[in-house]
């Protein structure tokens, strides 16, 4: 059985190309695009793997990640941030979060795909 | 002038020899005429001749005259007595007339004495004092007399200004105006300063005083006030300028004494708001905003005693319309009115504050525009990549012929390559705002490198060499460094043509304080005017042509300089046009204690 990888994305071309490079590497895409569809996802049966858009509306990629790894108690469920927004890795340091990655627009990929790999194998 | 003779030890002047010869010959004289005119009975002159030499001796001789008189009373009765014996009326006539002529004497002698002292004591006066004294008439003004001293203070002798009229010695017509005023005010006037004018029309400062003698006449002393009068000059000459110079400052002046304010100057009454007469008598920390009173007071009393004032000199002001200023103030020492009292400068930066607060408000839209225009950027390269990407990671599957998989490629690198663009360009607004730290680590520089090559593919575009000691080992941030010596040959890569040679060269002994790793090219070269530009973002050497010929941006220069800089180094270039250019990269071996941020 394929592993489940959530695309949390509002930008509808990406969500559209992120669902066949996913199909194509393997994996069983799930297209939300906003968070709080995310989080209904999650709660009903958590993904493998998130990649995290950060700048969405109404509840931001932060905010998301916040209440997963809190009130939904995914802790160890990898995250990868994909977003174009520029300096993300302090951020990231600062949480100093092992499950939590950053895969930065536009990715290429083989990046996607090694990007993905490394997440899973943890 | 006298001439002498000495009589026994007495030093006598020829004129009193000839004084006394003729008191003598006139004393003995009458002695004779008495005698022979009581003798042949004649009694009409004979006492009176007595008074001659009297008289003459008690008037040259003021006090030895009554010796004279003495002598003659007594020879008078002596011939007296003789002849009218025993006629008492006669004898007692005699007596009487003895007595009469010591008398005359004494009363001569006496006044005689006192008119010489009082004209010796005015003739000292006149001649000697220091004082120029000068004797005019009231109605003509003309000088009827007057001493040297007077002469001299104007360059004349005393003889050519008599008959001079008095008012014509005045500088000018303003001072002889007011002397006219002062004269027709009051019969005697005492301090009456004013100049007079010199032989050359020099003004001469005097204080005269004057007062109307018996007659038409006026008597002056006049004395000489021009050292005084032109230190005084000087003083007001002085704080004349000083006083110009404290009210066309920019800056506020304000000038303490015994906690008041004594002095405030224009700029500071604009600053505060307050009126000159608002400021003054007042305390300086009456102005000074409620939290920064007590460091106020305290740097007061720290300025009172030199040296300068250390710690904090910026104090925030309240305006009268209730406005904080922010002031950085200077204090010095000096004596206002012989007393010691502080000069404060007020230098408003309230502006400057302002100011600075703009340029960081700006360059803080700045760098978040840059955040947000390469986000929206970056966002649809993502499809044009993903979708590239995928056709090419399956050309036969999607049908693609061999020259439209090389033309897709074309496409990928150059959507690869503004990805790097829109990197760099984020990467330097972040170096710009100061907001990037260091990872310092320690780490091998031939591994480092080695992964450099391999990664970028050099090895396949140009011939390179490498000198490298094994065992040089860096401390510094691996990524940035990375950053630095991968921009360096791929520089050297894109300026040149093939065959393409670069050579890596660690140059640096065991006593160098830094490391420095020379990467040398066999290129274009870079021209002496562009040496100093290419290091600026967004610059090409000669980037019209070169632009045209290799795939350049401008601004991974920049972000190297600036890398090596927080590092607390710096990068050389020497560089021959058509024959190539050496970069070199100088780090300190041992990481600085406080790393440059911001090396511009």
């Amino acid at each position: 059985m394929a592993r489940r990888i959530m695309v949390v994305e509002d930008d509808q071309p990406i969500l559209e190309l992120m669902e066949i490079l996913l199909r194509r590497l393997g994996y069983e895409p799930i297209l939300v695009m906003n968070g709080l569809e995310a989080l209904e996802e999650v709660k009903k049966s958590p993904p493998e793997l998130i990649l995290l858009d950060i700048m969405m509306t109404p509840i931001n990629g932060w905010e998301i990640l916040e209440k997963l790894r809190g009130e939904y108690g995914q802790k160890d469920l990898p995250v990868l941030l994909f977003t174009a927004a520029p300096m993300v890795q302090k951020e990231v340091a600062k949480l100093n979060d092992p499950a939590l990655g950053i895969l930065q627009k536009p990715v290429s990929f083989a990046e996607l795909s090694a990007a993905l790999q490394k997440f899973l194998s943890r | 002038m006298d001439r002498f003779v000495t009589i026994w030890h007495y030093r006598v002047p020829h004129t009193d020899l000839v004084r006394f010869w003729v008191i003598a010959s006139l004393a003995i004289s009458s002695t004779f005429v008495t005698a022979l005119a009581l003798a042949g009975n004649i009694d009409t002159i004979y006492p009176q001749l007595f008074y001659f030499p009297i008289l003459y001796a008690s008037y040259f001789f003021p006090r030895r005259g009554i010796y004279v008189a003495g002598s003659c009373a007594v020879a008078y009765e002596a011939i007296s007595y003789y002849y009218s014996f025993p006629n008492l009326l006669g004898m007692g006539y005699a007596t009487g007339q003895g007595i009469f002529f010591i008398c005359i004497g004494a009363a001569v002698s006496y006044f005689t004495d006192k008119i010489r002292t009082s004209e010796a004591r005015y003739r000292s006066i006149f001649e000697y004092s220091q004082i120029g004294i000068v004797l005019f008439d009231q109605n003509t003004f003309a000088v009827t007399l007057a001493n040297d001293q007077f002469g001299a203070m104007l360059g004349y002798t005393a003889e050519e200004l008599v008959k001079t009229p008095f008012s014509h010695l005045f500088f000018n017509r303003d001072e002889q105006r007011r002397f006219y005023e002062r004269f027709g005010s009051s019969e005697e006037i005492v301090d009456f300063e004013t100049r007079l004018a010199t032989r050359g029309r020099e003004p001469f400062y005097v204080n005269l005083s004057w007062s109307r003698l018996n007659g038409n006449l006026v008597s002056c002393s006049v004395i000489d006030i021009n050292t005084r009068t032109q230190g005084k000059e000087a003083a007001e000459d002085h704080a004349a300028r000083y006083r110009q110079v404290t009210e066309s400052s920019p800056t506020g002046i304000v000038i303490i004494q015994n906690m008041q304010i004594i002095y405030t100057n224009p700029s500071f009454t604009t600053f505060s708001g307050y009126a000159r007469d608002d400021l003054i008598g007042r305390e300086l920390s009456a102005f000074v905003h409620a939290d920064d009173i007590t460091d106020f007071q305290g740097y007061l009393k720290q300025a009172e005693t030199p040296p300068v004032p250390s710690g904090k000199t910026e104090f925030r002001f309240l305006t009268k319309t209730g406005e904080t200023k922010l002031a950085t103030l200077f204090s010095t020492t000096i004596k206002q009115g012989g007393k010691p009292a502080l000069l404060v400068n007020i230098v408003d930066i309230s502006e400057r504050e302002k100011l600075k607060d703009q340029i960081e408000q700006d360059s803080e839209r700045r760098r978040g525009v840059i955040s947000t225009v390469a986000h929206e950027l970056r966002t649809p390269l993502q499809p044009i990549m993903g979708y590239l990407n995928l056709l090419m990671q399956d050309p036969k599957g999607f049908g693609l012929t061999d020259e439209t998989k090389n033309i897709l490629d074309r496409c990928l690198q150059s959507v690869d390559r503004e990805r790097q663009i829109i990197n760099q360009m984020l990467e330097f607004s972040v170096l710009d705002s100061g907001k990037t730290d260091l990872d310092y680590s320690t780490f091998s520089l031939s591994a480092l490198l080695k992964n450099i090559i391999e990664t970028g593919g050099y090895m396949m575009k140009a011939d390179i060499a490498i000198e490298i000691p094994l065992d040089v080992t860096f401390e510094a941030d691996q990524n940035k460094i990375y950053v630095v010596i991968n921009s360096m040959l791929s520089n050297a890569v894109n300026y040149s043509k093939p065959p393409r040679r670069i050579k890596i060269i660690y140059r640096s002994s065991g006593s160098d304080t830094h490391h420095r790793l020379a990467i040398q090219d066999n290129g274009v070269g870079i021209t002496g005017t562009q040496l100093d530009a290419i290091f600026e973002p967004f610059q090409l050497a000669d980037s019209e042509k070169l632009s045209r010929k290799y795939d350049r941006i401008g601004l991974s220069l920049s972000i190297a300089k600036k890398y090596i800089q927080m590092h607390g180094g710096y990068i050389s270039v020497d560089s021959i046009v058509s024959v190539g250019s050496t970069f070199t990269i100088h780090i300190p071996k041992i990481r600085p204690k406080e790393v440059v941020k911001d090396g511009t």
